[in-house]
């Protein structure tokens, strides 16, 4: 067809050298195929090179723009916003981004993105560069192993990033308090690690702590290692005077947590990765969480419960070996039976007590929590505090309590319960108040009264005779007594002083003990002449004859 | 002969009397001497494969006419700030600006010529094989526009061009030359090598074989009869 003569004469010129029967294909074809492999490696090329296009949701695009910002990993770019708008809920924005090819790899799943903006916190101040820069999205390559290219970009940036080789952990408190992301984590006082980023639980029930210990001290977060907050300043008041315990300076502005095994507990196995640990309010908090409640028992108290609440203590006599997790009648699942007392679901650690007891309790059908009741064994409600009017559970043996034995309420064991504390305190003081009424007050009364006369009477005889006696004592006679009594002792002192050795008596008494032995003499001879005749008493000495008897004078 | 002549042409034709105008000189020497007495060069009635290698060339053009109008033209890095435009783009953005005039010129330069060269060089080979019949006064328009603008197809690269040797401001603005111009480019050099290689003078040689058969049959015995 290219044959550029086209006419006939051309069979008669042989001699030309044009008329040679042409290759149907031309060498020149050559182009456009070359043309079509260079354009389509050309094409090929540029969307080799457009990467992946990631999803990130952001709260707001403050400083982002698009075709301008930069997606950078540890401040090398990966690639670029391309497109940002609102989303659907216009509650938050998405931004796509284009990766570079190479960065294929870190879109994986736990990819973290923020926006590097300039930040100046109590901790600490990053990202000045990006004052002048604009702001960048920095990205942060995660561990999974799957690519996903929707993301959910953090409002504050990691206080680390992922790949800095440490422990991940995750901490729940009740409330945050003031630990904030890149609060410092200590340990004996001794900076280990810092709060990465807070969050609410989805349910509201908490607040949710991603927290990193560096890779050197990861060892010492074990099993029973408990974490709590050292934020700001603690000061108590004891008995021996107050006492102030404070954080470092940085702790105090910007919150942190410590953390450690509480005192006699082994510390157990290392923890992994994204270990789950209790943030507890403060240090006595955390010291007192060592126990592991595994016995559930439902007490049923005939008495209000005003005062009780959760997480109040239960103690057997006086040990904490556990506490009280709810109030409310949902525990009666049979609605037929109309029980008014008020459940109060408790959890016990039975390993607060012997070891041996915790063994036994924790035994599968052990019949020694029946055997226990079986000796008294009753939950009472008893006041914790007279000024706050707390409550607590107390178990204890009582004795004299009616027959009793374990129960069931739906699937939770029963134990008996006694009414005590204000309840039994009233009981008690209705007794006491019942025996008094029963009392014969009146005859008492009238008796004591009777008794009061007379004694009044013996009062009044009594005074008389007091009187009296005062009389007598105001007599005149009566007061001359001393001085008679006086001239008396002078008199007997004189009588004395007579009988003295000087003294007359002496004399009458030497002489009367003179004739005195004399008459002892005389004595004798008449004992003597007695002795010879025994008759001379009636005979006289020298008596002849019989005696003539006399006649009776008239 | 003189009549035929007359009504024709005025002067026989080179092709007629076996004479070939050398490619490089210029010079008229016989076929039969294969190669040109001035300058050594081969000597062809017509360029060979003329409508072959013009089409392959045009193909090639129009192949890379889809990536130099979809990849970037160039990249303007400004203050951290990256751009990648195409022309469509770039023309668009201009537009948008209000620089109409600017945005017509990159068109027209970009868009529309190489795209009507591709078109009319088509045209133009459509008609040298004898699938259309224009008129002659159709033919040498259409012919004398694809030499005219072929001149003008390289304003894009030249831009480009200038673009990136003057703006090397190191961090503050650079402009990098991008893969839609490399494409652009070969479609610039492509169709003009695709117009260098078509003979316009097969034109004539079929308008001319047309109208002998349509008028007479002997015509074109009577047109060979110098040569024999």
């Amino acid at each position: 067809m290219s044959e550029p003569i086209p006419t006939p004469e051309e069979e008669t010129s042989a001699a030309t050298p044009d008329f040679r029967p042409t290759k149907r294909w031309n060498i020149v074809w050559v182009v456009p195929i070359l043309a079509l492999l260079i354009g389509s490696w050309l094409v090929y090329q540029n969307f080799k090179a457009k990467g992946p296009v990631v999803e990130i949701r952001f709260e707001t695009a403050e400083g982002i723009a698009a075709g301008k910002t930069e997606v950078r990993c540890r401040s090398v770019r990966v690639g670029y916003v391309k497109h940002v708008e609102l989303a659907e809920d216009l509650k938050s924005v998405i931004i796509k981004a284009e990766l570079d090819p190479e960065a294929e790899n870190l879109l994986r799943r736990g990819t973290r993105f923020w926006v590097v903006r300039p930040r100046v916190s109590a901790s600490d101040i990053s990202g000045l560069g990006t004052l002048i820069t604009g702001a960048f999205i920095e990205l942060d390559p995660g561990q999974g192993k799957d690519t996903v290219s929707e993301f959910v970009g953090l409002e504050t940036p990691p206080a680390t990033n992922t790949n800095i080789p440490g422990r991940r952990l995750i901490l729940e408190a009740e409330t945050a308090g003031s630990l904030a992301p890149s609060s410092p984590i200590y340990y004996r006082g001794f900076e280990v690690g810092r709060i990465e980023s807070r969050r609410l639980a989805k349910d509201g029930s908490k607040v949710i702590y991603d927290a990193f210990i560096k890779e050197e001290y990861s060892h010492l977060v074990t099993e029973n290692t408990r974490f709590w907050n050292s934020s700001g300043i603690d000061i108590s008041a004891g008995a021996d005077g107050f006492k102030v315990r404070t954080p470092s300076f940085q702790a105090m502005v910007t919150g942190g947590a410590v953390f450690g095994v509480p005192e006699g507990m082994p510390s157990g196995a290392i923890v992994k990765d994204g270990e789950n640990f209790t943030l507890y309010q403060d240090e006595d908090a955390a010291q007192k969480s060592t126990f592991n409640p595994t016995l559930r028992f439902l007490l049923q108290f005939d008495q209000s419960v005003r005062g009780l609440s959760k997480g109040a203590p239960v103690e057997f006599r006086g040990i904490v070996i556990g506490r009280v997790v709810d109030i409310s009648f949902n525990y009666y699942t049979d609605s037929s039976v109309d029980d008014r007392r008020i459940p109060v679901l408790i959890e016990i650690d039975p390993y607060q007590l012997r070891r041996e007891t915790a063994d036994k309790m924790s035994a599968p059908n052990s019949d020694f929590l029946a055997k226990a009741v079986g000796n008294g064994l009753r939950a009472a409600l008893k006041t914790g505090s007279l000024l706050t009017g707390a409550m607590y559970v107390d178990l204890d043996f009582y004795k004299d309590q009616p027959v009793a034995a374990l129960g069931k309420a739906g699937n939770i064991t029963t134990l008996p319960t006694v009414s005590s504390g204000l309840a039994q305190l009233e009981a008690k003081i209705t007794a006491i108040l019942d025996k008094i009424q029963a009392l014969p007050l009146d005859d008492t009364v009238r008796n004591f009264s009777l008794a009061a006369e007379t004694s009044q009477a013996t009062l009044k005889e009594i005074q008389d005779t007091a009187a009296a006696a005062r009389k007598t004592l105001e007599d005149p006679e009566f007061r001359q007594l001393p001085t008679d009594v006086r001239k008396t002792l002078d008199e007997l002192q004189k009588s004395v002083s007579s009988v003295g050795p000087d003294g007359a008596i002496q004399g009458d008494l030497l002489r009367t003990l003179d004739e005195l032995r004399a008459s002892l003499r005389s004595i004798k001879a008449m004992t003597n002449s007695i002795d010879e005749k025994p008759n001379s008493l009636l005979f006289g000495k020298d008596s002849t004859g019989n005696p003539i008897p006399k006649a009776p004078r008239r | 002969m003189k009549d035929i002549l007359a009504s024709a042409e005025e002067l026989p034709r080179g092709i007629d009397q076996n004479l070939a105008g050398c490619h490089i000189c210029g010079k008229a020497s016989p076929t039969s001497l294969e190669h040109c007495p001035r300058c050594g060069s081969h000597l062809h009635l017509r360029k060979p494969h003329s409508i072959q290698r013009t089409l392959a060339l045009l193909a090639a053009a129009a192949i890379f006419y889809i990536p130099a109008n979809l990849l970037p033209i160039m990249t303007i890095v400004e203050v951290g700030e990256v751009t990648k435009a195409t022309i469509i783009e770039g023309m668009i953005n201009f537009w948008k600006a209000g620089a109409y005039p600017i945005a017509i010129v990159i068109f027209t330069a970009s868009i529309l010529i190489p795209l009507l060269k591709i078109i009319a060089l088509c045209w133009l080979c459509a008609a040298a094989s004898g699938r259309l019949h224009p008129s002659p006064k159709a033919l040498s328009r259409i012919y004398l526009i694809t030499e005219l603008l072929g001149r003008w197809s390289m304003v894009d690269i030249f831009v480009v061009g200038i673009l990136v040797a003057l703006a090397q401001l190191g961090n503050y603005m650079t402009v990098t030359i991008g893969p839609g111009a490399l494409a652009f480019g070969c479609v610039v050099i492509v169709t003009m090598f695709s117009a260098m290689s078509f003979d316009p003078r097969l034109l004539w040689d079929r308008m001319l074989a047309e109208q002998s058969q349509s008028s007479n049959h002997p015509q074109p015995l009577e047109r060979t009869d110098p040569n024999s």
